[in-house]
């Protein structure tokens, strides 16, 4: 009896260990996600994979700007290195290129004269409107491509120069003044796109007068409608660089409303490329428009120009102005442009 | 010089609205990036 007890018990032991073993099994096999439940985003080849397809790794943060929890950004190095060095190479290279080349251009060719001189006949060039937009472009032109210049150069060129304080100072005003300006060159631009875009179809005349050098080399005067391929060539710099910088501005401006890190960087990289560009090519406008060329600044200066002037390189529009009975005014230029 | 000096007062008459509106509808960062509370 006593031996048959003595069995009875081993087996109850024994079924009972059975069912400990049982029921331990379940939480050994849970173990490993237990101890580490976010194993997935903690794996480094997974994190690699991530940024090598130009993403970014992210975590979670308890304040408004969600953006502010991206860990690592690649992308973000090449921006740094576009905005710190390649984009102040474009810019001195485009910009500083042009004035030497200008420079040249005028020590060598000089000014352009007008050579069958002043007949004392005035036509009209540009009506008030015209002029009144032009200059309003410009003006907001000469202001956003200071103001921008010193957001690439400043740090660098402008701030050993006057100290942290002014440059501090003039920084937040060029800052201010760049963006509200904005509006009405890109109001300018709109208007000047619809107002010029007739005379600024590219035609076969254009090419022949590429082809004689533009009245630039030498002494001939290519025949042209009102806008020469020249005139024309800085419309569409106008039209399209100035969309091109007013686009990427507002994008900008509004930062994160339509586009996220990699848009802003983007856009941001355009806006500057275009922006020197566009200057050093303004800065040929300039030349031409004023020392370059004898009796160019009437145009937009008074909105008249000599007959003379018309003739030498303008032949075609003074023609078709003739035709449509346009009338010259026998005044006598006050000071002829130098 | 009369197109240029009217040009000149509209562009900062543009700019001086453009700038207004801008302030009306934009936050400083310190505002539109910042909690209501302060955790210390």
């Amino acid at each position: 009896m006593a031996k048959l007890f003595a069995q009875v018990r081993y087996l109850v032991g024994a079924f009972a260990f059975a069912l400990l073993v049982v029921a331990a099994l379940p939480a050994s096999a849970q173990q490993p996600s237990q101890v580490n439940p976010t194993a997935s985003s903690v794996k480094e080849q997974q994190l690699l994979n991530a940024l090598q397809s130009g993403g970014s790794v992210s975590g979670r943060v308890s304040i408004p700007d969600q953006k502010s929890g991206t860990l690592i950004q690649p992308g973000g190095r090449d921006w740094r290195q576009f905005h710190e060095v390649t984009l102040r190479w474009i810019g001195g290279i485009s910009v500083l290129g042009m004035l030497i080349l200008l420079v040249v251009f005028y020590l060598t060719r000089g000014q352009v004269k007008l050579e069958s001189g002043y007949s004392g006949r005035r036509i009209v060039r540009f009506n008030g409107f015209e002029r009144f937009v032009h200059w309003m472009t410009a003006s907001c032109f000469i202001v956003l491509a200071l103001s921008g210049l010193n957001i690439t150069f400043g740090k660098s060129l402008l701030l050993p120069l006057i100290g942290e304080g002014a440059f501090a100072a003039w920084s937040q005003i060029a800052k201010y003044a760049h963006n509200y300006l904005s509006f009405p060159f890109s109001i300018g631009v709109v208007v000047i796109f619809l107002m010029w875009i007739g005379g600024n179809i590219p035609n076969k005349v254009d090419i022949e007068w590429a082809k004689r050098g533009g009245g630039l080399v030498g002494h001939d005067h290519p025949p042209a409608y009102r806008f020469n391929g020249g005139q024309k060539l800085i419309y569409w710099i106008v039209v399209i660089g100035g969309g091109l910088v007013a686009t990427t501005g507002y994008l900008l401006m509004f930062p994160f409303y339509t586009t996220g890190m990699q848009g802003m960087q983007f856009a941001q990289t355009i806006h500057a490329v275009v922006a020197v560009l566009f200057v050093a090519a303004m800065l040929a406008h300039i030349y031409i428009g004023t020392i370059g060329m004898e009796g160019a600044f009437d145009a937009m200066g008074e909105g008249t120009v000599d007959e003379n002037w018309a003739r030498e390189h303008h032949a075609l529009w003074l023609e078709q102005e003739r035709a449509r009975g346009s009338e010259t005014h026998g005044r006598p230029m006050a000071t002829p442009a130098e | 010089m009369k197109s240029f000096v009217f040009a000149v007062i509209a562009a900062f008459a543009i700019a001086a609205v453009a700038g207004f509106a801008l302030n009306s509808v934009q936050k400083p960062s310190d505002e539109a990036y910042s909690t209501q509370g302060v955790r210390l």
